[in-house]
């Protein structure tokens, strides 16, 4: 497949509508009932929609929470970087979501979870390879037809590397969404693990990634595991976001612009008041790089 | 190496024994940077998340078991499990189907007969969790139904109605655990039999005469309304047709009828 020579069916772009607010909080079940009986200073929520598959009785606190806030719906089971074709039967549970529950922003990762009939339920890592990339580009396309419309792709955190590589994760990321018309969803946790793991600069990553096809950005906490005299980083989900990633980030929408700006908590999880305040100190580095207004694409500064 | 051949590698090394990753196969490691942290180091962090969040996701599903054996013995079944049965979607909401038979013959929990039972009965209760949402059949839906009409209709039950039968008595056991094991338990006194479904939004368990359980496993095998009271007439005469029917209507154990 030639990177550039035809035009993508697709072509992600920010909602015309603006969000109000851009820093939103992903939505799990300890909260279901707290974020229906309070009124948050959140702008939107995500949840992963394979949890919502089927129908059953979390639907009912999803579609309440949903007459509350925007959403976003981000996957984690697409396993879009498989040789293998991505999954119709979960094609179709998911744009049923999507038809119900009209997300802002669809999204899932440049990762594989499938081999054969095994689902590993874990983001797992690509070779950044020629092969690697036409695959990938073709499960996006797929899942695009299917829905409609442009989805989000995520850089993951991995831990293994490989000697094959043919391109720097950076530079494979802005290759598929010139392929597809995907955005990219920038997860600067991530980066930041990799860097770590792989001994890379996270701020050249950030650098690297053309402006224009980053439609949101992630923001989590990480662990540090001890291997003999190192440590690696493992994306756990678990904790505060470190000071060096909310520095990523001031970095990352000084470089790029503002964009819907999720905090991820997924294990341990604490109540919901920390997830509010980490949200925030997001809102808090936008608005002072709110002096940067021509970089400010996606909302106005307050 | 192909992505499909590093993939199946890849596949096959995390659902291998977990000292298979101290010795990874020589094309996978050689395919891989490793750097300042050694192969196997990188290997099991995915090991890791991958056993460790279904392990996780088990512990939650199987709440009961877990009173039952304690933490340690269900995530070590668990884990037993899951690498041999690893999930086939990425839609987890049903993954554990099968434990009930795999507990069976898990020798560590030979001596708890009662174990594989109370597992397909959390699984029944998560089935119904997840189950589409339907609306119930109401006394007035069939009273549109000409009386001489009404023999031939399939009464479908509600997409969550699952019936479980068992030599023990499962929801005395589910008291049990509910009440964090006080009280008496005595596993010698007979099965029962259920239904387990969601009216609303909470799963709910309802004891069902033996009569009841014949005619709701016939209804739900497709069987006419018809065909299925006159074969339970034969083996229960005492079945009282009317009484069961004001029973599951009021209960909402139908969807529809055809």
């Amino acid at each position: 497949m030639n990177d550039l020579a035809v035009k993508p069916a697709y072509s992600f772009a920010p909602p015309d509508d603006l969000l109000i607010d851009p820093v939103g909080i992903g939505l799990r079940y300890p909260h279901y009932q707290d974020v229906l009986d309070s009124d948050l200073n959140i702008g939107w929520i995500e949840v992963h929609p394979e949890n919502y598959f089927g129908g059953g009785a979390p639907r009912h606190f999803l579609s309440k929470a949903r007459n509350k806030y925007e959403l976003s719906l981000h996957a984690v089971g697409l396993s879009l970087g498989s040789d293998q074709a991505v999954s119709e039967a979960h094609l179709a549970q998911f744009k049923e979501l999507i038809d119900i529950y009209k997300p802002f922003n669809v999204s899932d990762h440049a990762s594989w979870s499938v081999s054969g009939n095994a689902h590993l339920n874990d983001l797992l890592p690509l070779p950044y390879t020629q092969e690697s990339l036409d695959k990938l580009a073709r499960n996006v396309e797929r899942t695009q037809n299917y829905f409609g419309r442009a989805i989000l792709v995520e850089n993951p955190s991995t831990y293994l590397a490989f000697k094959g590589n043919d391109m720097h994760e950076d530079v494979f990321m802005n290759r598929l969404a010139a392929m597809t018309g995907c955005g990219i969803l920038l997860d600067l946790n991530n980066i930041y693990v990799q860097a770590h793991n792989h001994g890379f600069d996270a701020w050249r990553y950030i650098d690297t990634i053309e402006s224009r096809y980053v439609g949101e950005m992630h923001l989590a906490g990480h662990v540090e595991q001890y291997a003999g005299d190192h440590t690696i980083l493992v994306d756990t989900h678990s904790r505060p976001i470190k000071g060096d990633v909310w520095d990523l980030y001031a970095h990352a929408i000084a470089k790029i612009g503002v964009v819907p700006t999720l905090i991820e908590w997924d294990n341990d999880i604490p109540d919901l008041d920390v997830l509010v305040a980490e949200a925030d100190k997001a809102r808090a580095i936008i608005a002072a790089q709110s002096g940067n207004k021509e970089k400010g694409r996606h909302y106005a500064a307050e | 190496m192909r992505l499909n051949e590093f993939q199946i590698a890849f596949k096959d090394l995390m659902l291998d024994h977990p000292n298979a990753l101290n010795a990874p196969p020589s094309n996978l490691a050689e395919f891989c940077e490793s750097g300042d942290i050694d192969l196997p180091t990188r290997l099991k962090v995915y090991r890791n998340n991958i056993v460790g969040s279904l392990t996780d996701l088990m512990v939650a599903t199987f709440p009961l078991i877990k009173n039952l054996v304690g933490q340690e013995f269900l995530e070590g079944m668990a884990r037993s499990f899951i690498l041999a049965h690893p999930p086939q979607s990425g839609c987890l909401n049903l993954y554990g189907e099968g434990f009930g038979d795999f507990i069976e013959h898990f020798s560590p929990a030979a001596s708890l007969p009662y174990l594989p039972d109370m597992a397909r009965y959390e699984l029944a209760m998560n089935a119904a969790y997840y189950a589409r949402d339907c609306q119930p059949l109401l006394t007035n839906d069939l009273a549109a139904i000409a009386p001489d009409d009404l023999g031939d209709i399939v009464l479908k039950l509600r997409a969550s109605a699952h019936l479980k039968q068992s030599r023990f008595l499962l929801t005395a056991i589910k008291a049990f655990c509910d009440n964090n094991g006080e009280g008496q338990l005595d596993l010698d006194q007979g099965g029962e039999k259920l239904m387990v479904y969601r009216p609303k939004l909470e799963v709910k368990s309802v004891i069902l005469d033996e009569d009841e359980f014949a005619c709701l496993s016939l209804l739900n095998d497709r069987q006419t309304l018809g065909n299925a009271v006159e074969q339970i007439l034969i083996q229960y005469p005492a079945f009282d047709f009317q009484a069961f029917l004001q029973k599951h209507l009021a209960l909402g154990t139908f969807q529809a009828f055809e």
